[in-house]
């Protein structure tokens, strides 16, 4: 039997070590965990989520990556908190228009070098990199689009023999038509409770009144935007044709609404296509369009959520998630699952989304669709002054002309 | 070999390690007026920490420009800027007044309800253990779960509530409750009532335990009814708990603005639009905590004063 001294321990103790200071890596696994904020909700969302973190992990299982949900209403509050605290997460998705309030509030980190460098940086367009870029900049990849679109009831529009809307007042004629409201039926779904706000600066957009200059003056012209405030609230107030609940619909009434056969029309983005095929025939009972143009010019969005680093620690771990979304692999696979088309202009041209016509109207907006306003309280003008005083039109506390007013107040006071 | 007989008036010599025992030195701390203080000083720091620090803060804050969004215009002090500011709001005193309605609504609301069950359960008849468990579940559930839980049940396309209401013939057709400014304030005040009903109910439980049964009966010989026993014997013993708890809930209630944010987000337009949430709004969605840490100080005065002058009308100091 063998016996060990203390001189042969010792001996035993010290060639380990050597041994593990010669060969560090295979002394110790190394790997990296990162946590990742996102504001994924929908069943949907979190699977598309799900199939991205099998592929990375497949790709990088030396990189942990932990979701955190973090909802839309309570984002700013939380990232702010995280940000003064120092507890800040490692990626955070970022939509286009936090991109400046983060900004100045120094939540993100430069990537501009990390972003020249990548292999992949050439399937994405500069433009998709404008609403994440400041003085020459870049403070995040896009991982996802969200392109704005119509979904109709092509089933209702066939009986009812109308052609599908290309304009505002196309839309507005075939909303009325469509309207029962003895039937509990309506031709349009007005998103005028949370998230409405975007849709309404849309509006105004379509109609000659942009939110800003190029040269960050107001643009919001008081009588373009009065007369589109009326168009938008009148087809609540005037015609009738869109549930009397509109000003307090947001995203899950909407959805609902249109997947209940309560209204014929809902404006969206793709990224809840899902979550309509799960209750809807597609190419049967509804339908895909690109967004109606408007009086002046056609807005639709083409917005993106940013990946971001946030955090200087495993940055390097973080980035290899962050440019993993730009793979066409996890871009359709996430597609696929949501809907959210790829940001990556080789994912885009992949055959499992050219060959779908119900992503006909989406590839066509890529054409034309512009980015959100982005300014240092655009989010916070949008939700605090554009969505209530809208309300208050919509429920008859306010005419048209009283709430642009209130709107072009709020706008001075946020950008002054 | 004589031995010293030891007492208080004649201790034994100190050794050094005596000089020097930990255990010894706070054992005769103790013996002073100021091991009070000193016990009371862990409490105090974390209070100091977690309380009047950030209190402290939150006022400073009030009087500075402080907007996470524009770091270009600094943070100089601005002296009251902020509170003249608020002067001029329209939103302040709506959501003011819509604080005043919420609050002395649900607390109305709540109590009422929340006696009427003590009183029930008090009783203990069958089933009442049953039925207090119940009746307290909703304390238990979070604000957010609730919130979405009525928002569903009072949806306009699909809420259970309206299917009732119109299978039983009250109304006509579904109604969008949170749409409508004559119904969303009031909608929402239901809901936080049903929500909060049972703290009341606790603590006048617990209380009306107190109140000695010779009480009663000698009501009953003087041949006071039920409502003359309530007015007379219950309410008045019942005077420290409920001023107690209606403080606590006005607090719970001017400060907590999760459940109208799952409900309406103030709307629709301002019509529920109440202080703490226009101060999270202003805070967390235009990063202005100079004017929210102003709103936030109008708040903690209101509390006070409140507080203040219902101990002072109750009477609950007196006997």
């Amino acid at each position: 039997m063998t016996r060990f001294d203390r001189r042969s321990v010792l001996k035993m103790g010290g060639g380990m070590l050597a041994a593990s200071a010669l060969f560090p890596k295979a002394a110790f696994a190394q790997s990296a965990s990162i946590n990742y904020w996102h504001t994924f909700t929908s069943q949907s969302e979190q699977a598309g989520l799900d199939s991205v973190m099998a592929l990375f992990k497949a790709a990088h299982p030396d990189i942990n990556v932990t979701p955190e949900n973090i909802p839309n209403p309570e984002f700013m509050a939380k990232i702010t908190a995280a940000v003064v605290s120092g507890s800040r997460p490692n990626v955070t998705m970022v939509s286009s228009e936090r991109f400046r309030d983060l900004l100045a509030m120094g939540a993100l980190i430069d990537m501009t070098d990390r972003i020249a460098n990548w292999e992949r940086r050439a399937d994405f367009d500069d433009s998709r990199f404008a609403s994440i870029s400041l003085d020459g900049k870049v403070y995040g990849v896009p991982g996802f689009a969200f392109v704005d679109w119509m979904y109709y009831r092509k089933d209702w529009f066939e009986e009812a023999g109308i052609a599908p809307p290309k304009t505002y007042a196309e839309m507005r004629d075939a909303a009325i038509k469509l309207t029962d409201a003895s039937k509990g039926r309506y031709g349009f779904g007005l998103r005028g409770g949370p998230g409405g706000q975007n849709y309404i600066i849309n509006v105004m957009e379509a109609f000659g009144s942009p939110v800003l200059h190029a040269d960050g003056s107001i643009g919001l012209d008081r009588d373009k935007a009065i007369e589109a405030i009326d168009f938008f609230a009148g087809l609540l107030v005037k015609d009738g044709a869109v549930p009397p609940s509109a000003a307090n619909d947001g995203f899950r009434q909407v959805i609902e609404g249109f997947q209940t056969g309560q209204t014929a029309m809902i404006w969206h983005h793709t990224g809840s296509y899902q979550d309509i095929v799960s209750k809807l025939e597609p190419g049967v009972q509804f339908g895909t369009l690109a967004m109606p143009a408007g009086p002046a010019t056609r807005v639709a969005r083409l917005a993106y959520a940013y990946n971001t680093i946030t955090k200087e620690d495993g940055a390097d771990a973080a980035w290899e998630w962050i440019k993993f979304w730009g793979e066409p692999d996890a871009a359709v696979a996430f597609l696929e699952k949501t809907g959210y088309f790829p940001a990556s202009t080789v994912a885009a041209q992949d055959q499992r989304i050219t060959g779908n016509p119900m992503y006909a109207a989406a590839a066509d907006t890529l054409a034309f669709g512009i980015p959100q306003p982005s300014f240092p309280g655009a989010a916070g003008w949008a939700e605090s002054s554009v969505l209530p005083n809208f309300q208050r039109v919509l429920i008859g506390e306010a005419t048209a002309e009283q709430a642009v007013d209130e709107m072009i107040a709020g706008l001075a006071e946020a950008t002054a | 070999m004589s031995r010293a007989m030891y007492t208080a008036a004649n201790p034994p010599p100190r050794t050094a390690w005596d000089r020097i025992n930990p255990i010894r030195l706070i054992g005769e701390l103790s013996e002073t007026r100021y091991w009070m203080y000193l016990l009371l000083l862990p409490s105090a720091l974390l209070i100091t920490a977690v309380v009047l620090y950030p209190t402290a803060y939150g006022m400073q804050m009030s009087f500075r420009e402080m907007r996470l969004n524009r770091p270009d215009l600094g943070t100089d002090w601005v002296l009251f800027k902020h509170y003249a500011r608020m002067l001029a709001d329209p939103i302040f005193w709506t959501a003011l007044r819509n604080t005043a309605v919420w609050v002395t609504s649900s607390i109305a609301l709540e109590f009422l309800i929340g006696l009427v069950a003590a009183l029930a359960l008090n009783r203990n008849l069958p089933g009442t253990k049953l039925l207090a468990v119940l009746i307290l579940l909703p304390y238990f559930l979070p604000n957010v779960v609730a919130g979405h839980m009525w928002a569903l049940m009072l949806d306009p396309r699909m809420g259970v509530i309206n299917d009732l209401l119109v299978r039983t013939g009250l109304l006509t057709g579904y109604k969008a409750w949170f749409a409508d400014p004559s119904t969303a304030m009031a909608a929402a005040i239901i809901v936080e009532s049903w929500h909060s009903f049972p703290f009341f109910t606790l603590l006048i439980m617990a209380g009306l335990k107190g109140i000695p049964t010779d009480l009663y009966k000698a009501a009953d010989i003087d041949g006071a009814g039920p409502f003359a026993q309530l007015r007379l014997i219950t309410l008045p013993m019942l005077k420290t708990i409920i001023a107690a708890a209606v403080i606590l809930r006005v607090i719970g209630l001017v400060n907590s603005p999760d459940l109208l944010l799952i409900l309406t987000s103030g709307g629709p337009g301002r019509s529920t639009q109440v202080l703490s949430l226009y101060a999270f709004q202003i805070a967390y969605k235009d990063f202005n905590f100079g004017y929210a840490g102003a709103l936030s100080v109008v708040m903690f005065v209101l509390l006070m004063l409140f507080a203040w002058a219902y101990v002072r009308l109750s009477k609950v100091n007196q006997d």
